[in-house]
């Protein structure tokens, strides 16, 4: 954990080197400056040490006054001794290998040598250590501890309990991370098992993480099993669209089908966490479902066209009176292409991406959605949450907003109306009544120009308030002098748009940014729903006007870019009534659906991680994902089909990579200025800030 | 005369040599033996064509845990695994292979899988004759490689004859 | 402790219960008890302990899955951390439940040297029940210990918060007697004891 100041250091040696590193640095991460390795079990720089295993032996002296070193006379664990002045440290004597050898000796005495079928194998930090450190041989001769194998925790995480070393990362895990606490070693000695609580299910949002963590195969992935081994399987770098957080990820492929997805480190964004969303949730990529090839309605069936005729098909039926609804997982690419296909081909302006009850005006493309960067979050002093349920819509915030907790003492103020998985630590617990957050917010507006002494004429009293939201003036006077001291983030998600009056209260959230200087944020929701904010896709008729309009027949065609209105759209009547009239639908996308039932023309949609492509994250970033695996069928990326048709309808150039459509995105958008291929930085790009100040 | 001469240096005495040898060589054993009927025995550890082997109780040996895959230079192995349930058991444990491919194009008898099997059951056997007339049928599966009952191509090879044919000759 | 390792059966995984789904059973004293504790320590957590014990006292001496998520529901910790502390230590009854009484044998070396495994027998035989079972009519539960600290008393037996030693067969038939006419169980009354010493005066240092 180098979060130490740098300039605090302290002079130590190691293997004969000096060297001056932070005060306070682990004795295991100080090492790592000079290249060496110890090795580790238990260990994880992400959370505190405990000292369980013994690998991280190491022998540490200090210099006496004569110039000799004294020996401590035992081995130290390398990951609970912080170093201190005049300490010298040794990794490479005998006595060194020595324990190491000890220590896996007896930690593999429980240990089953079935590293052939288990999952971990290959990949598995016991297996290395052993290799590299541990004896050769076994004295043990008696029998193992043996317990059943392959208890399924969840649905995603089986528990192999005689392979546990009881180091005991998941439940650290669960602890200091995720927060819900749901796993904890019962019993003990040889008993102990990191398990639930009596072996109910294991429920949690966070719950993969625990299989990547786990130095042996204890806990592996119940949807991998057996399904490869790691030499078997390719890797690429990918990104998760799941909600619009942008986490990396490794997608694992074998021939071609992408089997298991991991946590890729990305300090800004993830750290190396995914949620079980995003980590088991891509099953769509191999979906027996998929759509493969063009369909053409004929009578009540479907019948397989060429690209070429679909594209005909579409030319001749789409027009001014035309519109495009958009899912939450095309790439800016595909995005900007569509809005060329729409402006310059068919005339027509009617395109949204917004599923929301709620569409606010057009204009809220320009406005504050991001001011505070996801990795900022846990160096804030306080952090309101209003209104969203960060750990089902925005996991990886709420891990953040959890570690300022945890780490750096952050206060966290959670204001909402239901019960959120942030209500466990929230310093503060704001709990209204449903669909008063917009009174609240009032409230809070009062509550902090009363604390600043300026005007409150035209608020409601805080009597009024707490009738209609049951939240007390003193925990909003509270709330108000938290957000005061300054170093305040306060956090609303696309939700919000779903409550009453949600304009009024994100005014009213903004002024109180503006009167406390806190940062404010409304994160977008889906995957590149940010990035459809910042390209614009909503001109013209919104969502709702569209479906709308559909119903009513007084428009001719509809397209559907990834997106079933039926399971989007709050109202599935309407829905429902627009896709039944409207004449003239086209359905583009990766899997069979409901709403394909209603279309004329059916194109499958090559998932994300089949093609090139950037997508912006909540907080503005663009990062941009390469093809990891290949389209089961004769898929397309949205922007080919979008460029392709285009050249139909007016014939020019067609954009023949992605790479040549971000940089006609930079040149057109000035945010997008700096994400153009060569120029994405390892990390992601984050936009360029447009417009400062929206709502005021 | 001189044709005579130079006739019989260069046609006779060759000839008288030649048959010489055979009528010399027509009373010892033969070296040849009749292909197709008959086969040599072979070296103890000739490596041919692969075997999935069985346990005595008729399990399958493989495990499906693609360490043979892993350890073949010429990536000629593909193994797909799957969980045994009380009900449907191929291999003791918890894993077996549910398709187990070789291409025997690619592969180059180097006999790594063999090695690196932890349980044994892929082996490399004497059956040498794998020739065949389409490409598609060098692709050996699961079904063509385990062996039906354990110790199936234990048995005396067929072209063993007599045990004398030895290559030492 | 023979079970520690059963998993149980995979297909029946249950969802442990929500907070608001649970049957709380603490009585007003219990929960005042519980209310001083937290004046003895600097957070809820650090009042697992003594809280389990106060549980273990008002669910008649197990501490079953009810049990261990009413403590967790009172001092807001996972259900899963607290079953973690209970079956940590080996004086909280969590593997199944015990009798009115429990007799534990100490059969560690001076115990042993004294003759501790004949009487372990005898009350093995007297009883019907081996080590770690309950007799028939649910008074009696038998356990094997490691040293009681009372070495001078060897071989010696614990009931309750009492120590019986030396025993021989005819002290221990006068014992058995005994318990079997005490009304109260020993169990409960001892996890009482400890309670009360727990939620005592605080005592300034």
């Amino acid at each position: 954990m180098a979060t130490v100041a740098a300039t605090d250091t302290v002079n130590i040696v190691i293997n004969d080197v000096d060297l001056q590193v932070p005060k306070g640095e682990l004795v295991v991460e100080a090492v790592k400056r000079l290249g060496h390795e110890i090795p580790i079990f238990c260990y994880h720089p992400r959370m505190k040490p405990v000292g369980m295993c013994r690998m991280c032996l190491v022998e540490v002296g200090f210099k006496q006054p004569d110039g000799s070193v004294r020996k401590m006379p035992k081995p130290q664990a390398g990951c609970t001794l912080p170093v201190s002045e005049g300490m010298v440290i040794y990794t490479d004597t005998e006595m060194v290998h020595r324990d190491r050898k000890g220590v896996l000796e007896f930690l593999l005495i429980n240990h089953p040598l079935d590293c052939p079928v288990c999952d971990r194998g290959g990949e598995c930090p016991l297996q290395n250590n052993t290799i590299f450190y541990g004896p050769s041989t076994s004295r043990y001769i008696d029998i193992k501890r043996h317990a059943p194998k392959a208890f399924p925790l969840s649905e995603y995480v089986t528990l192999d309990l005689e392979r546990c070393i009881q180091c005991g990362r998941c439940v650290r895990f669960t602890e200091e991370i995720s927060g819900d606490a749901q796993l904890a070693f019962r019993f003990r000695g040889a008993a102990m098992q990191p398990s639930t609580f009596k072996l109910t299910d294991f429920d949690s949002k966070f719950s993969g993480n625990v299989i990547e963590i786990c130095p042996v195969g204890a806990l592996t992935s119940s949807k991998y099993r057996f399904r490869a081994r790691p030499w078997d399987l390719e890797t690429s770098e990918g990104l998760c669209l799941e909600c619009g957080n942008g986490c990396n990820v490794w997608l694992d492929h074998r021939a071609a089908k992408l089997v298991r997805v991991n946590g890729r480190t990305n300090e800004a964004i993830n750290e190396e966490w995914t949620c079980d969303k995003g980590k088991f949730g891509h099953d769509y990529y191999n979906s027996s479902k998929r759509l493969t090839q063009p369909l053409r309605r004929e009578g009540d069936r479907f019948v397989p066209v060429s690209w070429g005729e679909a594209y005909a098909e579409i030319a001749a039926h789409l027009g001014a009176k035309s519109a495009a609804l958009v899912g939450s997982t095309v790439s800016n690419e595909g995005l900007f292409c569509l809005q060329k296909l729409f402006k310059d081909g068919f005339g027509s302006e009617n395109i949204d991406h917004r599923w929301t009850r709620t569409l606010p005006a057009a204009g809220e493309r320009v406005a504050k959605r991001h001011e505070s960067s996801i990795a900022s979050l846990e160096h804030k002093k306080t952090v309101l949450v209003f209104g969203a349920d960060l750990a089902n819509s925005q996991p990886i915030v709420h891990l953040r907003v959890r570690k300022g907790w945890f780490l750096n003492e952050t206060r966290v103020v959670v204001a909402h109306s239901q019960t959120t998985d942030a209500d466990s630590f929230a310093n503060l617990l704001l709990s209204c009544k449903p669909g008063s957050l917009d009174d609240l917010a009032m409230g809070l507006e009062r509550a902090v120009a009363e604390a600043q002494k300026t005007d409150v004429q035209g608020f409601a009293s805080f009597k009024d308030t707490e009738k209609t939201t049951s939240v007390k003036e003193s925990a909003l006077r509270e709330v108000a002098a938290m957000l005061l001291e300054g170093n305040a983030s306060i956090v609303c998600t696309a939700s919000i748009y779903n409550e009453n009056k949600p304009v009024e209260t994100l005014a009213a959230l903004a002024k109180i940014a503006a009167a406390t200087g806190a940062e404010f944020n409304v994160y977008a929701e889906g995957g590149n729903d940010e990035g459809a904010m910042a390209l614009g896709v909503m001109t013209g008729r919104n969502t709702h006007e569209i479906l709308q309009d559909c119903a009513m027949g007084d428009l001719n065609a509809l397209w559907l870019v990834g997106a079933d209105p039926l399971t989007l759209h709050p109202s599935r009547r309407l829905a429902e009534d627009a896709l039944e009239a409207v004449p003239f639908l086209v359905y583009q996308g990766l899997l069979e659906c409901e709403a394909m039932g209603y279309a004329s023309i059916v194109l499958p949609m090559e998932a994300p991680g089949e093609h090139d492509g950037t997508y912006t994250n909540i907080e503005g970033r663009v990062q941009r994902m390469q093809q990891a695996v290949k389209n089961p069928g004769d898929g397309k990326p949205a922007w080919r089909v979008f460029s392709e048709l285009l050249v139909r309808i007016k014939p020019g150039r067609p954009s023949f990579s992605a790479k040549e459509i971000m940089d006609e995105i930079a040149a057109t958008h000035p945010a997008f200025a700096e994400a153009t291929y060569d120029k994405l930085e390892k990390e992601g790009t984050p936009l360029k800030p447009v417009i400062e100040n929206f709502y005021m | 005369m001189k044709g005579q001469a130079q006739m019989y240096r260069d046609v006779v005495k060759p000839l008288l040599a030649g048959f010489g040898i055979t009528a010399k060589r027509l009373g010892r054993k033969k070296v040849t033996i009749q292909y197709p009927e008959e086969l040599r025995e072979q070296y103890p550890r000739t490596r041919w064509r692969h075997f999935l082997t069985r346990y005595d109780s008729g399990l399958e040996r493989c495990i499906g845990c693609s360490l043979c895959a892993g350890a073949c230079p010429a990536r000629c192995i593909y193994v797909e695994a799957a969980e045994n349930t009380d009900q449907e058991r191929y291999s003791p444990g918890e894993r077996y292979a549910v398709r187990y491919e070789i291409n025997m194009l690619r592969c180059i008898f180097c006999g790594y899988c063999q090695d690196a099997c932890p349980t044994g059951a892929i082996v490399l056997r004497k059956d040498f004759e794998l020739a065949n007339y389409e490409r598609s049928q060098f692709l050996f599966t699961k079904e063509m490689l385990l062996e039906e009952y354990p110790g199936q191509n234990l048995e005396p090879h067929k072209g063993k004859m007599q045990g004398t044919i030895a290559l030492k000759n | 402790m023979s079970d520690f390792l059963q998993l149980g059966s995979p297909n029946e995984r249950p969802r442990a219960p929500r907070l608001d789904e649970l049957d709380l059973k603490f009585s007003d004293q219990a929960l005042a008890e519980l209310d001083e504790l937290y004046s003895h320590y600097p957070d809820k957590k650090s009042c697992i302990l003594p809280g389990l014990w106060i549980a273990q006292r008002e669910y008649g001496g197990y501490l079953n899955g009810e049990a261990i998520a009413e403590v967790a529901y009172h001092l807001k910790r996972s259900y899963a951390e607290v079953e973690g502390v209970a079956t940590f230590y080996s004086m909280y009854n969590t593997v199944h439940a015990v009798g009115k009484h429990m007799i534990e044998v100490c059969t560690c070396l001076s115990c042993q040297v004294c003759g501790a495994y004949p009487v372990a027998e005898y009350l093995k035989k007297k009883l019907g029940v081996g080590f770690g079972e309950t007799t028939e009519d649910g008074v009696f539960t038998l356990h094997e210990v490691e040293c009681l600290n009372a070495c001078d008393r060897a071989p010696v037996l614990q009931v309750g918060s009492s120590y019986h030693g030396p025993v021989d067969e005819k002290s221990i038939d006068a014992l058995l007697e005994n318990l079997r006419a005490q009304e109260e169980s020993t169990v409960i009354q001892m996890a009482n004891d400890i309670v009360k010493v727990q939620t005592g005066p605080l005592k300034s240092k």
